[in-house]
């Protein structure tokens, strides 16, 4: 029954998590950049639902629909500002640039907000559903988990099937070759660089009634929305899918069965790990990179 | 023979200073103090970053380890600081094998992401152990070594000076060596570097090996010289992320860039910190104490040294990505 | 007929699906200039990057004095006598002109000394000296092409394998360095030349192996080749300059 339950819940959170590696692994895809303010994109958007909920008395679910177009936005104009420039740039510069951004984006939040945890309670926060078989399934995580799938199934439509969605992957495969069929791949990076800001947001905004809400609360999903998208294969957004629930899953196997202080070790050790035997991850192409 | 020359000039004048400026001002002792160590900290990087151009995220996990194995062997075996911090020197190396063995065969962003997993994995480590003092960290009560007084300033002065010479000789040195001509090719070109008979991950290694050491050791001379570390202090990403930027913006892959950053950062941190900017516009008459500027000014600027970091790093890799010196820098 | 130095036995490449390389077998003797020419996409550069290691053999073994080097690391290969240049040149670009040949030259001494001897003998072969100190970035093609060589050649090789070396010189360019080619050939080294110019490959090669989607088409002497009647049809697609 522990087994079930730490599984339940994990596949749930997964579900979270797997939007935050999949906004990271189009990034990485189309862009090829590692970009280190994605924690602090997460972090933004725990703010936005919070003052949605606090000022704007909006359900943090409900606010998904203000907060996806204005976190799309935001992380487009930040692509056209200042990644762009960088987009030819030495891996290890892009790499800066995004933790300079991102120390910007947590260090205001700090001035702002200080460091003061908010908490966002809705009625359902604390809310569970308690299966007759003894399981009790938390509502905000089967909220998040429902809102996920179907934000994955959009987004996974809007790649398949529209033709900007084709232009994206086709400059996710090759670049240059994209060019040269006529997609302005500039406006790719930052259709790209918005969607990944956007879901990031939002799995900010899913988790916020779940998480203390401060301005570094972004930091630890950086490392691992960097995890799921390794074991997924970079720039595979499938993989970062099926990555996000396997993490999900490993965190909470490991908070259940050790101990909630060393779950986060246990992922960082599972990164490690799939770095030494599969660099490529489940869905890459081999080649070391 | 150039560089050696200024070296040592810049030794001497360094280690004078202290009997210049007396022991009248032991602020201004303990803030070059913090300017030696940065500069210490950025040249060691720069070995295995700038030259090799692997841009190590977790270099706090080195400065960590000769912090924490010194003070636990000092306060748990009483043991002589030399010791500690030879063993906290063969720690740093373990991490550097493992950390190496690991990613150095493979290409592109995974040495950074795997650098900062390694360094997480032992900060969240260290904070779970008792041994290494939880939370709490390690607080050490008195330290002597063969009759040196080390609750005062000076012998650390000299001791962070003489790591940052031992740590320029040892940059200098490489940089004319087939080690140097080696990992700069490394650094240029992967692929040409091996078509040319270079084997990529063993001086990739030896270049990681030999910046974690010198790494380590700053980390002993801390513990010993604050004789408190915790997590924060000493395994935290911030510090490495502070290493890495004081290189960028003195100038990366240069012999004097990292301590030109050190030059430039560490006081300028410490002035925001300690409200200095703050209080010289309003001694300047620039903006009004009790005015609502002034008041924000007062509270927060203290606070803003990292937002201040974070705009220097966005405006440095847009600007000056080869930073100050790179402006100046010709072949060699 | 002298001993081959090298032997490239029934190699092939696959990239998933894709048969890159398939089957191909010819051998190369000792200080002969041996052409390996093909329509784009024959996978010439990737059976280079096969021998040299960058890539791993699906099938097949390479020979190279006698010894196999399946599947060795490219700094292994070069160790042993195999150099290559690049279809893209890969200058050091930041680093001088001098000290992009001196990286060369440590694979064969361990003093900074010896190799920027070295370095400056091989500069002055391919005629460089007078850009030693410049940066190695700032090189025209040709005159990048040129430190390229002077960078193998830096590291004494048995046997050179260049990968396009002429492609984008000019005429006084490209028959500078089938001069140097030549005189390096004297010198003991065998040369393997990929190559698209075919000018360039019948004046200089004395033998010469055709690919085409992978599969070796046909092998021989230079007037063999351009009168071999598959030979010019393969070429019928584009990328052969007669």
């Amino acid at each position: 029954m522990l087994f079930l339950q730490a599984l339940v819940s994990g596949i749930l959170s997964g579900g979270v998590y797997a939007l935050a590696g999949i906004g990271m692994s189009l990034v990485f895809g189309v862009m090829n950049i590692s970009n280190f303010a994605h924690g602090d994109l997460m972090m933004l958007g725990m703010y936005l639902a919070y003052f949605a909920f606090t000022l704007l008395h909006i359900d943090p679910y409900l606010a998904l629909l203000l907060i996806i177009p204005v976190s799309f936005l935001f992380g487009f104009i930040l692509e056209k500002v200042f990644i762009h420039r960088v987009i030819d740039h030495p891996h290890q510069n892009q790499i800066l640039l995004t933790i300079g951004l991102g120390l910007i984006m947590s260090n205001t939040a700090l001035l702002a907000f200080t460091s003061d945890p908010k908490i966002l309670t809705t009625t359902y926060s604390s809310s569970a559903i308690n299966t007759a078989s003894g399981l009790s399934i938390s509502v905000p995580l089967l909220l998040s988990f429902v809102i996920t799938s179907v934000i994955t199934a959009v987004l996974y439509l809007f790649l398949a099937k529209s033709s900007t969605g084709m232009a994206l992957r086709a400059t996710s495969q090759n670049r240059e070759a994209a060019q040269l069929m006529g997609i302005n791949v500039a406006k790719m990076s930052a259709i790209a660089f918005g969607i990944g800001t956007a879901l990031a947001a939002t799995a900010g905004a899913l988790i916020a009634p779940t998480y203390y809400i401060h301005p570094l609360a972004g930091h630890s999903f950086l490392l691992k929305s960097f995890t799921i998208c390794v074991l997924g294969g970079l720039g595979s957004v499938v993989g970062a899918g099926v990555g996000g629930i396997i993490i999900g899953v490993v965190e909470s196997m490991a908070a259940t069965y050790i101990s909630t202080d060393w779950k986060d070790v246990v992922v960082f050790v599972l990164f490690l790990t799939v770095l030494l035997f599969r660099p490529q991850g489940l869905f890459g192409k081999k080649g070391g990179q | 023979m150039k560089q050696a020359l200024i070296i040592a000039l810049f030794a001497l004048f360094t280690a004078l200073l202290p009997l210049i400026i007396g022991e009248e001002n032991p602020y201004i002792i303990g803030i070059m103090i913090s300017v030696l160590m940065m500069a210490a900290l950025s040249s060691a990087w720069n070995i295995i970053g700038g030259f090799a151009g692997q841009f190590s995220f977790g270099h706090a996990a080195y400065f960590g380890a000769g912090a924490y194995t010194t003070l636990i062997l000092i306060s748990s075996f009483e043991l002589n600081p030399l010791i500690g911090a030879a063993a906290g020197m063969v720690v740093a190396a373990l991490i550097a094998l493992v950390t190496g063995s690991i990613v150095f065969g493979l290409r592109g962003h995974y040495f950074a992401l795997a650098s900062i997993a390694v360094a997480e994995i032992i900060r969240l480590s260290v904070l779970n152990f008792e041994f290494t003092g939880g939370a709490q960290g390690i607080l050490l009560a008195n330290v002597t070594l063969w009759g040196l007084d080390l609750n005062s300033k000076n012998p650390f002065y000299y001791g962070m000076l003489l790591l940052l010479i031992v740590t320029l000789t040892v940059t200098e040195y490489l940089r004319k060596s087939k080690t140097g001509y080696y990992l700069q090719a490394i650094r240029e070109d992967q692929d040409a570097a091996s078509s040319l008979g270079i084997n990529l991950a063993l001086y990739k290694n030896r270049a990681l090996l030999i910046s974690a050491l010198l790494t380590s050791i700053a980390g002993s001379l801390y513990a010993l010289y604050i004789r408190f570390i915790d997590t924060s202090a000493v395994l935290d990403l911030r510090l490495s992320i502070e290493i890495i930027l004081t290189a960028i913006i003195g100038g990366v892959g240069t012999l004097w860039g990292p301590v030109l950053g050190a030059l430039l950062l560490v006081p300028l941190a410490e002035a925001l910190r300690s409200n200095m900017i703050g209080d010289a516009l309003v001694k300047f008459g620039l903006v009004s104490e009790t005015s609502s500027v002034g008041i924000f000014l007062n509270e927060n600027l203290a606070h803003a040294h990292v937002l201040v970091y974070g705009i220097i790093t966005v405006l440095c890799i847009l600007y000056l990505p080869k930073g100050i010196l790179g402006l100046f820098r010709r072949v060699k | 007929m002298s001993e081959p130095i090298l032997k490239i036995n029934k190699v092939s490449k696959h990239f998933g699906g894709n048969i890159a390389v398939s089957d191909v077998t010819f051998a190369v003797e000792k200080n002969r200039i041996f052409g390996l020419i093909g329509p784009n996409g024959a996978g010439k550069t990737t059976l280079f990057n096969c021998m040299t290691g960058f890539v791993p053999i699906t099938s097949g073994e390479v020979i190279f004095n006698y010894r196999k080097i399946n599947n060795l690391r490219p700094d292994a290969v070069c160790r042993i006598g195999m150099v290559r240049t690049w279809q893209r040149v890969k200058p050091l670009s930041s680093l001088s002109v001098l000290d992009n040949v001196m990286v060369g030259a440590f694979a064969i001494t361990g003093s900074a000394g010896a190799a920027r001897k070295i370095a400056v003998e091989k500069l002055a072969q391919v005629g460089l000296s007078d850009y030693s100190a410049k940066l190695a970035g700032s090189l025209s093609i040709g005159l990048k092409k040129k430190l390229e060589l002077a960078r193998v050649l830096a590291t004494r090789p048995k046997m050179l394998l260049l990968d396009e070396i002429c492609g984008g010189l000019n005429h006084t360019e490209t028959a500078s360095i089938l001069q140097l080619i030549r005189d390096v050939r004297e010198e003991g080294t065998t040369i393997l030349f990929i190559e698209h110019d075919m000018k360039a490959v019948t004046s200089i090669c004395e033998r010469i192996v055709v690919l085409n989607s992978g599969v070796k088409l046909a092998e021989g002497t230079p007037s063999e080749i351009t009168s071999n009647p598959e030979v010019i049809a393969a070429y019928l697609g584009g990328g052969f300059d007669a």
